[in-house]
């Protein structure tokens, strides 16, 4: 299954002005993007179309880990799934040029609350990016499938597009 | 979010109606709607749609075209409407209102 | 780089292999969606999905590029005809031909990175932009009018819908007026005049519009398009539609409900 996932230029571009800003303990920011998906001829679609930024008190102090989010984060990432029949990511920032990748914590603790959003919505598509200055990297928990697959490709659309990563 | 349309009647002709939104315009999927008698196929999924498009106030379409007892211009064929291809007859000026009546007054055209 | 490409090193170092890997849509392969194929398979994309139900005949023979007079006697599928034409161009390339209309097969489509569109009426370019729209893929779309009158005259226009900026009925190119009156309309009276060398114009506009949005070699971000070509004095200028809405946004395909399939099943 190749899983593509696109974002409007615009909307990534809130993202990074988002995760950019600094917060008074955590090192990195993150937040959710609701999404849509679809099947295609040759894989599937993610869709991006909102984002929810957490706000700095939805953050809990843990000095082992660059960013921890709080319950209220999952909930309200839960109940946008649930209201909106949304595909949820979640999205980070390693702010160096070249292909970013997850961190052993990162991929760690994503295995464990990605897949909670099928408590909710159990036939989609969630998962979780992970953004550079100049590129991104995802994996996505498709339905029905016990391991996360690699994105395929991320695509930023605008004028011009935006390949951010190519899986090979 | 879909506007609020009560879906019971046509529910309870044709299980499964759900409600649509699609671009602004609200739509109501009739999975394996029954047809009239001498209508071929006799069943098929039929899409109602209750706002104003393309010049007709609602209009309902169908998974394919179908043959009846009276000869209907076919002039909407392939029409891409929440990813599936639909097709409808020219039969103007039903207006909007009770979904089973509107429904209703659309199959006259196959009697 | 290749020495194929060599000549348009320009494009940016990694073109080559962004136009390569790149899957580009046709929507209707008369006219000048034929000269978009071809120039597509010669910049050096790779990748094609090509949607036509029709076949190779005499009164399109004038202007379907790559048809050959034994193509409209043997009534070659235009899909066939444009195969055949890209492989020439490029023996690589991976061809989805699709002898139908495009509403038959939406994960075909849904699997294009750009669409080049060249429907008839506004019906079909609105539904097409909408699926566009749903899969988030940019949508060119061209079209050429040869308008009756005494003297005749010939003019067309390009125009970009890109996901999250202006659409058609945002600029002013689909009016719901146009839409009520084709849906009322009760069947075409005969073929409209169509002539090569305009579709050319257009469809090479069009072309120059995919590659600056594919690849980076271009410092003009105009974030839509929408060019007016006039074509009894061959002139391109950017339609005033565009920029007296002063929109930079889409009113009309908001919401995450707009996007990806409806009935989804993993």
């Amino acid at each position: 299954m190749n899983v593509h996932f696109k974002i409007t230029a615009g909307l990534l571009d809130g993202i990074f002005a988002d995760l950019r800003r600094p917060h008074p303990f955590a090192a990195e920011r993150a937040g959710f993007i609701g999404c849509k998906a679809s099947t295609c001829r040759d894989g599937a679609l993610v869709l991006a179309h909102t984002y929810l930024p957490l706000p700095n008190d939805w953050y809990v102090d843990d000095p082992r880990f660059g960013c921890v989010f709080s319950a209220d984060a999952m909930r309200t990432a839960m109940q946008f799934a649930l209201t909106e029949d949304a595909s949820m990511f979640h999205v980070h920032l390693h702010d160096y040029g070249g292909a970013p990748w997850f961190s052993r914590p990162d991929l760690r603790e994503s295995s464990k609350f990605v897949p909670d959003f099928w408590n909710v919505k159990p036939d989609l598509p969630h998962g979780t990016l992970v953004l550079s200055a100049d590129g991104a990297a995802g994996l996505c928990w498709y339905p029905c499938q016990k391991t996360p697959l690699r994105i395929r490709q991320i695509t930023a659309l605008g004028f011009p597009m935006r390949f951010l990563g190519r899986a090979g | 979010m879909p506007t609020e349309i009560d879906l019971t009647e046509l529910d309870q002709l044709c299980g499964g109606a759900k409600e649509y939104t699609e671009f602004g315009l609200n739509y109501v999927l009739l999975p394996q709607l029954r047809l009239p008698s001498g209508c071929n196929p006799a069943v098929l999924d039929a899409l109602l749609c209750l706002s104003t498009r393309d010049g007709y106030p609602t209009r309902l379409y169908f998974a394919q075209q179908v043959s009846s007892k009276n000869g209907l211009n076919w002039n909407a064929s392939n029409v891409a409407i929440l990813q599936r291809s639909w097709f409808a007859y020219s039969w103007n000026y039903v207006a909007s209102g009770r979904p089973i009546e509107v429904l209703a007054q659309h199959l006259k055209a196959l009697q | 780089m290749s020495d194929l490409f060599s000549r348009q090193s320009f494009l940016g170092k990694d073109s080559e292999k962004l136009l390569r890997e790149t899957r580009v849509g046709i929507v209707g392969l008369g006219g000048g969606r034929t000269l978009k194929k071809q120039q597509s398979a010669h910049v050096g994309v790779g990748r094609f999905a090509i949607f036509d139900p029709d076949n190779t005949d005499f009164p399109n023979l004038n202007r379907t590029v790559g048809a050959t007079f034994e193509d409209a006697v043997s009534k070659t599928p235009k899909v066939v005809v444009a195969q055949r034409m890209i492989m020439g161009i490029n023996p690589q390339a991976e061809v989805w031909p699709i002898q139908s209309e495009w509403q038959s097969d939406f994960p075909a489509l849904r699997a294009c990175d750009v669409v080049f569109g060249c429907i008839d009426g506004f019906s079909g370019r609105a539904q097409l932009e909408e699926s566009c729209r749903r899969a988030m893929i940019p949508l060119i779309d061209i079209g050429m009018d040869v308008h009756k009158g005494d003297p005749y005259s010939i003019s067309g226009q390009v125009v970009v819908s890109m996901p999250g900026r202006p659409c058609f009925r945002c600029m002013g190119f689909i009016r719901q007026r146009d839409l009520d009156d084709e849906g009322r309309r009760y069947g075409e009276a005969g073929g409209n005049p169509q002539v090569v060398w305009s579709n050319g114009v257009l469809a090479s506009t069009a072309v120059g519009l995919f590659v600056q949005m594919v690849t980076p070699w271009c410092r003009i971000h105009p974030g839509s398009a929408f060019v007016g070509y006039d074509g009894d004095r061959f002139t391109l200028e950017h339609d005033a539609r565009l920029t007296v809405t002063g929109k930079t946004q889409c009113g009309h395909f908001s919401g995450i409900g707009d996007l990806g399939d409806p009935f989804w099943k993993p």
